[in-house]
């Protein structure tokens, strides 16, 4: 976790008002925060932080079914671990969900250690997947602040060209490359030329050959 | 004159005379004429030879008086012949008598004797009396049995004749080309006065029907013109408005090659037009009611395979053409089906031993190919002969496919209801399903919270007490569900309580089942005790719970058949007790409680709602449902209904 105000939340959206308060209800009492919503609508209305999240969704909703809910959040670009949970659930169904990226499918009524087990691993890759966007972010930022010359000088690096071919390739002197070679190393905080490799391959930056 | 002159003239005057006597003699005999002579004086009787003949004896055998002449005649007519003889004898002598006589043999002969009343006008030979009377008579005799034998038969042959012609409505006409003759008859049949002339050709065409009319003098001119014979019915108007029918027949009389005339009758035919034209009424409509109806009928001897009668629909329900005229036996038969035929003639077979009526169905192939399906009706009538029947065919094609089409769409509908039942209890099981789970789902979530609220360290009483309260509600709520379903029935259908009789109903269903019980070989019967009151119930509810039952008793007898008896009497308890029983396969081995369940179901199709909707009824009728095994096969579904509830209505 990034922080130790980020207190990871657990979205719950479920049309029977008794269901979603118990499963709240035992959220909370694993000392987590819950909140929970009877549609979709509203629970989309509602502005989200960057706190680790997932969500327990019921499959069967008045307006829109719950895995037609989940196509739509991932046609909006929204990433959100899902549950989901139905009073009379088949395999086709269950498959469909999970394929579609579901953390798992419960069945009610369902013994409260498998709901809290998925939601822990829900948070889990919540919580991955956010890091890792926020070092993918975190990269960009440091790549975009290199001079035009500095990304060309990187890109060559890491297809593996010596110094003096960078030079011949950008026309420069072999001086001029050490020195752009050298902000690139700090500018990128790479240690060595394999991190500037991993970093140009998460940036995916496509080698000169 | 010379005595030898004398003697000659004499002699040759005898000769004469014995000669005239002779001839006298055969003149008599031949022309059966005798004469007598009676001396009134002496009482004595002369006969000729013939005489004697014409009475039955030998010429001249005895001497004759008037006593043995009179014993000779007839009784009959001794007195009008000899009446008022002795008083005045002579004026008494009838000039002419015919009588008859009885020859000792005992022939009767009719004679015919003349007497002349002239005698003492006859010169040299009047004798007479004082009185001047003569004292000699004079007369023939003539057998006339033979001639008037012939006229008696001439006179009663001509009364038969009219009499025929009047009991046959039968004129006969001659003519010679320029005159005619008609019979008393023929006037009568033309409405014409016998005593009047034969009418001139204008009379007799203007009682001629006017329709007729033309015909009639066509037919005439044809006769006199070209001497051809006729025969033609035409239609007359009497005098007195009568019409009628009268058929005339004229042929020519030829007598050595030459045309003397036409010979002809003519014949009132009214009855037998009319019943003819009826007839042909009767056959037109006969016909075309047959056509109508594809039925044909027929007559014909199934062993001698005669046909007597085969009606032009028959023909043609063969794919025969009745212009074709008499169809043979085996072309009927053989377009019966080879697959039908060896079962048809065992059943025709079995029917002609038995001298039974049969009722048969087949199917035959037209000569065009195409199949049809024929139902044959036979009546065979004791008196007839041996394998003689009449009977009827019908074309059953149509009505058979559209049973079938019927029978398919029944089939049909039969199974749709089964799927819309099955399907919907199928879709109010899910929903049920879901409508329950969600609560208990709910409570046992809450109940897991609950847990660790408390197991918390320390506890959080607090929370804990809340998710308990929801765990309350959550379970209230399964069970509103539930009573929700129980009250299912209340709400669907409002109950609507009337006075039911219990029989009506169980006919009612019985009446309904019954095809479903055919299909099935299952017999449907019904006893109702006669005591059993009438109840206050909910008809449609109550015609369900048999309708549930019943089908299925049905269901449990559908592979092997049976009887459904359905029985009902008031019992002891003041309730009717209903009993269901059948013959099939039985109750499962496990509890006979747990059939009743909703969901539970032993068929692969069944709902599992059916007996626990007949429970729900029953029960909210204040009433019991059970089953129990029978002691041979298959099961009895009992319930019970108070008749207090009548008390109330």
């Amino acid at each position: 976790m990034k922080s130790a105000a980020a207190v990871p939340t657990v979205f719950i959206i479920d049309d029977d008002r008794g269901m979603r308060q118990s499963i709240q209800d035992l959220v909370e009492s694993v000392g987590l925060r819950a909140e929970s919503f009877a549609t979709g609508e509203e629970f989309l209305k509602r502005k989200r932080t960057n706190d680790p999240s997932c969500l327990v969704l019921d499959v069967r909703l008045p307006q829109m079914s719950g895995l037609d809910f989940q196509r739509q959040l991932a046609e909006t670009g929204m990433q959100i671990p899902i549950i989901f949970v139905t009073a009379h659930g088949d395999v086709p169904m269950s498959v469909r969900a999970l394929k579609s990226g579901a953390v798992e499918f419960l069945t009610k009524p369902f013994r409260d250690q498998d709901l809290l087990d998925a939601i822990q691993q829900a948070l889990q890759r919540d919580h991955a997947a956010q890091e890792q966007q926020a070092e993918s972010n975190d990269l960009q930022g440091r790549y975009h602040a290199l001079t035009q010359r500095e990304q060309e000088v990187m890109t060559l690096v890491v297809s593996g060209m010596l110094n003096k071919q960078i030079a011949s390739e950008i026309g420069a002197s072999e001086a001029t490359v050490k020195i752009h070679r050298g902000n690139v190393m700090r500018k990128m905080q790479a240690g060595s030329v394999v991190d500037l490799v991993r970093m140009a391959d998460k940036l995916k930056l496509s080698p000169r050959k | 004159m010379a005595d030898e002159d004398v003697q000659k003239t004499l002699e040759e005057l005898s000769r004469d005379l014995q000669e005239s006597k002779a001839k006298l003699e055969e003149a008599q005999r031949v022309a059966h004429v005798g004469h007598w002579e009676w001396d009134l004086e002496t009482d004595v009787v002369v006969w000729s030879d013939e005489t004697y003949r014409i009475f039955g004896l030998s010429p001249q055998e005895r001497p004759m008086d008037l006593a043995t002449v009179r014993a000779m005649v007839h009784p009959e007519d001794r007195d009008s012949l000899y009446g008022g003889v002795d008083e005045d004898l002579i004026a008494g002598i009838r000039p002419d008598a015919e009588f008859r006589i009885v020859r000792r043999n005992g022939e009767v002969r009719t004679v015919h004797a003349l007497t002349s009343r002239r005698w003492s006008a006859m010169p040299g030979d009047a004798k007479r009396d004082a009185k001047g009377r003569p004292y000699k008579l004079f007369g023939t005799v003539q057998d006339i049995t033979d001639r008037k034998r012939a006229e008696e038969a001439l006179q009663r042959t001509q009364a038969h004749f009219r009499e025929g012609q009047r009991l046959a409505r039968m004129g006969s006409w001659t003519s010679d080309g320029s005159s005619c003759q008609w019979s008393d008859e023929l006037f009568e049949i033309y409405g014409f006065d016998p005593r009047n002339r034969v009418p001139t050709t204008e009379q007799f065409l203007a009682i001629i029907h006017p329709q007729d009319r033309a015909s009639m003098a066509d037919a005439i001119k044809l006769m006199l013109e070209q001497e051809r014979g006729c025969d033609v019915t035409t239609r007359i108007v009497r005098s007195d408005g009568e019409q009628r029918y009268v058929r005339c027949v004229g042929v020519r009389v030829v007598e050595q090659g030459v045309f003397k005339g036409f010979l002809g009758t003519a014949m009132d035919v009214t009855e037998q037009e009319l019943l003819t034209q009826e007839l042909r009424r009767e056959r037109a409509y006969l016909t075309e009611a047959q056509s109508l109806a594809h039925l044909g009928s027929w007559a014909c001897n199934l062993v001698t395979r005669k046909i007597f009668h085969s009606s032009d629909e028959n023909a043609r329900l063969y794919g025969f053409d009745p212009s074709e005229g008499a169809i043979p036996f085996d072309r009927f038969y053989n377009t019966i089906l080879t697959e039908d035929e060896t079962a048809l003639r065992a059943q025709l077979e079995n029917a002609i031993r038995a001298g039974a009526d049969y009722d048969v169905e087949f199917r035959i192939r037209r000569a065009d190919g195409t199949i049809r399906f024929m139902r044959g009706i036979g009546h065979h009538n004791p008196s007839q002969e041996v394998g003689e029947y009449v009977g009827i065919t019908v074309d059953m094609t149509e009505r058979k496919r559209a049973e079938e089409e019927r029978e398919r769409l029944r089939q049909l509908e039969a199974d749709l209801a089964h799927i819309n039942r099955v399907n919907m209890m199928g879709e109010l099981a899910a929903a049920l399903a879901h409508e329950i789970k969600q609560p208990i789902a709910a409570s046992i979530t809450s109940a897991n919270a609950c847990l660790r609220w408390l197991a918390r360290d320390p506890p959080d009483l607090e929370r804990a007490r809340a998710a308990a309260a929801r765990i309350e509600q959550d379970g209230n709520r399964a069970a509103d569900v539930i009573n929700r379903l129980r009250s299912f029935y209340k709400k669907g259908s409002a109950p609507k309580r009337e006075i039911v009789d219990i029989r009506t109903i169980i006919l009612e269903m019985a009446a309904l089942l019954k095809t479903e019980g055919i299909r099935h070989s299952v017999t449907i019967h019904s006893a109702v005790d006669p005591d059993t009151p009438k109840i206050l119930v909910d008809r449609v509810q109550l015609q369900q719970v048999f309708m549930n039952l019943m089908l299925n008793a049905i269901e449990a007898m559908k592979d092997t058949g049976g009887a459904l008896t359905i029985a009902a009497r008031p019992n002891s308890q003041g309730q009717i007790i209903v009993s269901i029983r059948d013959t099939g396969v039985g109750l499962p081995q496990e509890s006979t409680e747990q059939i009743f369940d909703a969901f539970h179901t032993t068929k692969p199709e069944g709902t599992g709602m059916g007996l626990a909707i007949t429970r729900s009824i029953v029960e909210s009728h204040g009433g019991r449902v059970w089953a129990t095994a029978n002691q041979g096969a298959g099961a009895t579904f009992h319930f019970t209904l108070p008749i207090e509830a009548e008390a109330h209505a």
